[in-house]
């Protein structure tokens, strides 16, 4: 698990099953992201479109298929798991910034423990993704003293810190106030542009236009129809996606 | 409240008093009732205890229980066996320190500056080791005192801080194994906390004081002081365990997946994450189970300890001062008083701070 | 091997049994080593000393006891002491409590200072020292030659001496049991889902039952009396000594005195919560309702505070009747003091250890369970009281 880069797929995901207790959450998925490419997933609530992106870097155990991230295999062997969530970034929904830590130890924690980095040099990284995500002054802040845009670029930065090589976002932007939004959206565009590859559950069409290659709608834990967003938003040939964009689109 | 266009002219000093205590006949009636009660208690317990009080040893106890009031000449011909026990006599200068350390100890704890889980380890194992290394000796030209001539208001406070020492990171422990994923350690766990919380703690003294020996292969018995402080240690790990779970759930689930998003270890998680949210949620139950667990120590008196109780009890029970028992008892009194009300004191401003804190 | 340990499962599996394994295994040894250590003393472990008579006598017993009696009849006595004393502990703690807690939520701001300072008092003090204090003021009232008298009741060094009536040992038992349920009686009554009466009328009914079961007890009495005495013994000196009447001994009034207060500071707190968790707003509705002051209190404050304790309360009750195993301080035989004696004078530790936990056990989850019906039959329906 380092920068040199073995071949193939980010994530190849095949005949991914899920049970939560005897409810099936994912049926037979099958999904393959590229590196560098940008994935939006969608879909109503409850199809599962969390469940997917969790399985990912196992915060959820998948129950039959085959998950392999960065040609390594998601299963029973803890050593594979730490490694793999080393380099896979997760934002949350709701930021869990860790409210006992300035923003600047929020980013600095883990390359010092889990990447043995030395402190000025976390110290260091954590200022650049600060600046990257626009908030360089509320270094010393705690999370609490800031407003939900400003944490959730934190959290964003936080990710990034831990230099990841795949990027995952579960509703970045659905705790957020409108005005909030589009500041979080544009890190995600900058970072999107910068060849990072994504995998974005998101309802925020607008995103998926700028920035997606390819747009994935789920619904009942399967995947229903994915496509170039283009394609996507004007020639569904699906009677539940179209039902689906109408709702989301509408207003 | 708009309602009231002028506001009432501010009443004077009596209407008010008139206002907070005469508001209507019950009311008047049970001012005075309460206040009548409390001018003949607060009247008598002066009496008692100053007014006609003897402070001096010169006359001996046979002029002392002829006195109307309190005879506080046994606790000053008797402090040092309340205080030191059985120490010996030149040495005791050394457990007045141990005493001071631990009292320092508990005070520099109450700082929030050393909340950190390396500092407090740090404030603790100091003032413990430095409580230890002067009532044992041996070292540093000390004479050596063995545990066996430890008592008083010194072993008291040994006991309370060991036991705590002990205590606390064994509650961690058991509130992490309560906590786990696995079902068979969560469970056992939780079997042994649940059936340490239903016995008494006088039982679990009495059966490692007594009982123990017998189980146990010799090379393991070790002291008897020790064990008893293994037994309140385990009572108090089994209710902090509880307090520390309860501090636990309180961390929402969403902080340990961006720990583990991140790649933490499941060591770090707790120790990073977790633990001092959870601890910080836990303060004031914590504190609190501090105070109970510093009253219980009394309880050592049971198994044969010559604790501050004993000591007591020692300090009229022989010669001439048979008489003096409400006063050896009413210093003792004071003195868990004086710890266990600033202590709990201090957790209830705490939490007030905390409650404000969160808003 | 290596990778195989690098296995969530097989590690998952492996630390469980390597846990469970350990303690199992410790417990075991310890079992093991204690048999071997009083197989060495000629002490045979199992249960038959139960039915050998013990050679020692107890100091206060409820039911009769000798020093032929089997060890299993002072088990048995030993629970007797222990849930006497407790209940006794507890009814006066609670009586105090309720007092001193009502005192903290007066209005009265004298009221209140006397109540917090009862509270600070004796909540930080710890309880065996006052059970220490209670006795060595009781042990310290004068001999029984100088006995203090009042009403017929005597208070001397020996113990506090009572009148009871002259009847038999049954008839007692089951006049106290009558007068329970005299009392019981109403408040399972008052319960609205069994009656559906108006208020009026469904006080008539309580009141003929409680009538009743009073009716029951004096009946009891007159017909178990024993014939040739009179009706009420009254203790009086004889000689050095007080013979008649029923003895309190010291060590029981020590006790239930020092758990009254100790408990009793703990539960006022317990009580002030209860009515501080009451919202204004119900209050509010209920005066605007206009209800009588007393009305507001009985009808709204009271049920809704109590439902708020009750939890609360249960806890302290368990720890209040865990708390008599301080009879040993002072020499009263609860349950914990039988254990001893027994492991002192028979050997058979595990045994009585066993008992121990189990009597104990017992206790707490009859207590619980009695709670938690409770608890369920007074609980609001649904949410009543969100927001
Ligand atoms: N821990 C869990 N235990 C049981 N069921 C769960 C759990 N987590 C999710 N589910 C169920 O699995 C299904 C998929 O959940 P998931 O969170 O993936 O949906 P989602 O598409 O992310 O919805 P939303 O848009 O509301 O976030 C839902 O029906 C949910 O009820
Ligand atoms: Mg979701």
């Amino acid at each position: 698990m380092n920068s040199t880069l073995p071949s193939g797929p980010a994530v190849r995901i095949e005949g991914l099953d899920k049970y939560y207790g005897s409810f099936h959450a994912l049926r037979k998925i099958n999904l393959s992201v590229e590196r560098g490419e940008k994935i939006v997933i969608c879909g109503p609530s409850g199809s599962g479109k969390s469940t997917l992106i969790r399985c990912v870097n196992r915060l959820e155990q998948h129950n039959g298929g085959r998950i392999t991230v960065l040609g390594t295999e998601l299963n029973d062997d803890v050593g594979n798991i730490d490694g793999i969530r080393r380099e896979v970034g997760m934002v949350f929904q709701h930021f869990n910034l860790f409210p006992h830590m300035t923003v600047l130890e929020n980013c600095m924690i883990a390359p010092m423990i889990v990447r043995k980095r030395p402190r000025a040099e976390a110290e260091t990284t954590a200022r650049r993704f600060l600046e990257k995500v626009r908030i360089p002054e509320q270094a010393m802040k705690f999370p609490g003293q800031l407003s939900g845009g400003q944490q959730q670029r934190v959290a964003i930065a936080r990710a990034l810190c831990m230099q990841p090589q795949i990027m995952l976002f579960d509703e970045p932007t659905s705790a957020l106030d409108p005005e909030m939004i589009a500041e979080v959206l544009d890190v995600m565009v900058t970072l999107a542009s910068e060849g990072m590859t994504m995998i974005c559950v998101t309802h925020e069409m607008g995103f998926a236009r700028r920035a997606a290659d390819r747009v994935i709608f789920m619904d009942g834990g399967e995947i229903v129809e994915q496509a170039p967003p283009e394609e996507f938003f004007t020639s569904s040939r699906n009677e539940r996606t179209r039902q689906f964009l109408s709702q989301v689109l509408g207003h | 409240m708009e309602m009231v266009v002028v506001a009432p002219p501010a009443p004077g000093r009596l209407e008010d008093l008139r206002r907070r205590f005469l508001a209507t006949p019950l009311q008047a009636l049970l001012s005075l009732v309460s206040l009548a009660v409390m001018v003949f208690l607060a009247w008598k317990l002066l009496n008692w205890a100053v007014f006609a009080a003897v402070f001096t040893t010169s006359g001996g106890p046979v002029a002392c229980q002829a006195a109307a009031g309190a005879c506080w000449s046994v606790i000053a011909a008797r402090w040092r066996i309340i205080l030191f026990g059985l120490y010996p006599f030149e040495e005791q200068w050394r457990s007045a320190l141990a005493c001071v350390s631990v009292v320092v100890m508990t005070v520099l704890s109450c700082i929030p500056a050393f909340w950190t889980g390396r500092r407090i380890a740090l404030v603790w194992g100091a003032g413990a080791s430095l409580y230890y290394v002067l009532m044992k000796g041996g070292v540093l030209g000390l004479p050596y005192v063995g545990e066996e001539a430890w008592g008083g208001l010194a072993l008291t406070l040994f006991i309370f801080v060991t036991t705590c020492l002990i205590g606390f990171p064994l509650a961690i422990c058991l509130a992490l194994l309560r906590r786990s994923d696995l079902p068979w350690i969560s469970r056992t766990t939780g079997l042994i906390i649940d059936g340490v919380r239903s016995l008494p703690l006088i039982s679990i003294l009495f059966t490692f004081a007594i009982v123990l020996p017998f189980a146990l292969p010799q090379w393991l018995q070790g002291d008897k002081l020790y064990r008893v402080i293994l037994g309140s240690a385990l009572f108090f790990s089994a209710y902090q365990a509880e307090i520390v779970r309860g501090g636990m759930q309180g961390v929402p689930s969403g902080q340990e997946e961006a720990a583990m998003a991140l790649g933490m270890s499941y060591w770090q998680r707790i120790s990073r994450i977790v633990l001092p949210q959870a601890m910080r949620n836990a303060l004031p139950a914590t504190i609190n189970q501090f105070v109970v667990a510093f009253k219980e120590t009394s309880l050592v008196v049971i198994v044969g300890f010559f604790e501050i109780l004993a000591s007591g009890n020692a300090a009229y029970g022989t010669g001439d001062w048979r008489f003096a028992y409400v006063e050896v008892y009413a210093f003792i009194a004071l003195i868990y008083f004086v710890f266990v009300f600033s202590l709990s004191r201090y957790g209830a401003y705490l939490e007030r701070r905390m409650a404000v804190g969160e808003r | 091997m290596v990778s195989l340990l690098r296995n969530q499962k097989v590690r998952n599996a492996l630390l469980q049994v390597l846990y469970v394994g350990s303690l199992a295994g410790m417990v075991l040894a310890c079992v093991m080593i204690a048999r071997r250590n009083l197989a060495e003393q000629g002490i045979t472990s199992g249960f038959d000393f139960l039915f050998k008579s013990t050679g020692w006598d107890v100091n206060f017993s409820l039911l009769p006891a000798t020093a032929n009696d089997p060890y299993w009849w002072y088990f048995l006595i030993g629970i007797v002491n222990t849930l006497f004393l407790g209940s006794t502990g507890l009814i006066l703690a609670t009586i105090v409590g309720t007092i001193v807690g009502l005192a903290r939520t007066s209005s009265n701001e004298l009221a209140r200072l006397l109540g917090r300072t009862y509270v600070d008092i004796f909540r930080n003090i710890p309880l065996i020292l006052q059970v220490f204090f209670w006795y060595a003021v009781i042990t310290h009232l004068p001999t029984p030659r100088a006995a203090h008298e009042a009403f017929g009741i005597l208070l001397s060094s020996r113990g506090l001496y009572v009148p009871i009536p002259n009847v038999g040992g049954v008839a007692f038992a089951a006049a106290a049991i009558a007068l329970i349920a005299a009392i019981a009686l109403p408040v399972w009554l008052g319960r609205t889902s069994r009656l559906n009466q108006p208020v009026g009328e469904r006080l008539g009914i309580q009141l003929t039952g409680a009538a009743a079961a009073l009716a029951c007890a004096v009946v009891i009495l007159a017909v178990g009396r024993l014939p040739d005495l009179a009706l009420l013994d009254f203790p009086a000196l004889q000689g050095l000594n007080i013979k008649g009447g029923l003895r309190i001994p010291p060590e029981f009034s020590a006790l239930a005195v020092a758990i009254a207060i100790y408990g009793g500071s703990y539960i006022a707190e317990i009580v002030r919560g209860g009515f501080k968790a009451v919202g204004k707003g119900q209050m509010e509705a209920a005066q605007s309702l206009g209800l009588s002051p007393w009305r507001v209190f009985t009808l709204v404050r009271l049920p809704l505070a109590l439902r708020a304790m009750l939890p609360i309360l249960a806890n302290q009750y368990v720890w209040l009747m865990k708390a008599t195993t301080m009879g040993i301080a002072v020499g009263f035989t609860d349950f914990f003091m039988i254990v001893a004696l027994t492991i002192n004078h028979s050997g058979q530790t595990l045994e009585a250890i066993g008992i121990l936990m189990a009597g104990f056990l017992a206790i707490n989850l009859s207590l619980a369970a009695v709670f938690n019906r409770i608890n369920k039959a007074i609980a609001l329906k649904g949410n009543q009281l969100r927001g």
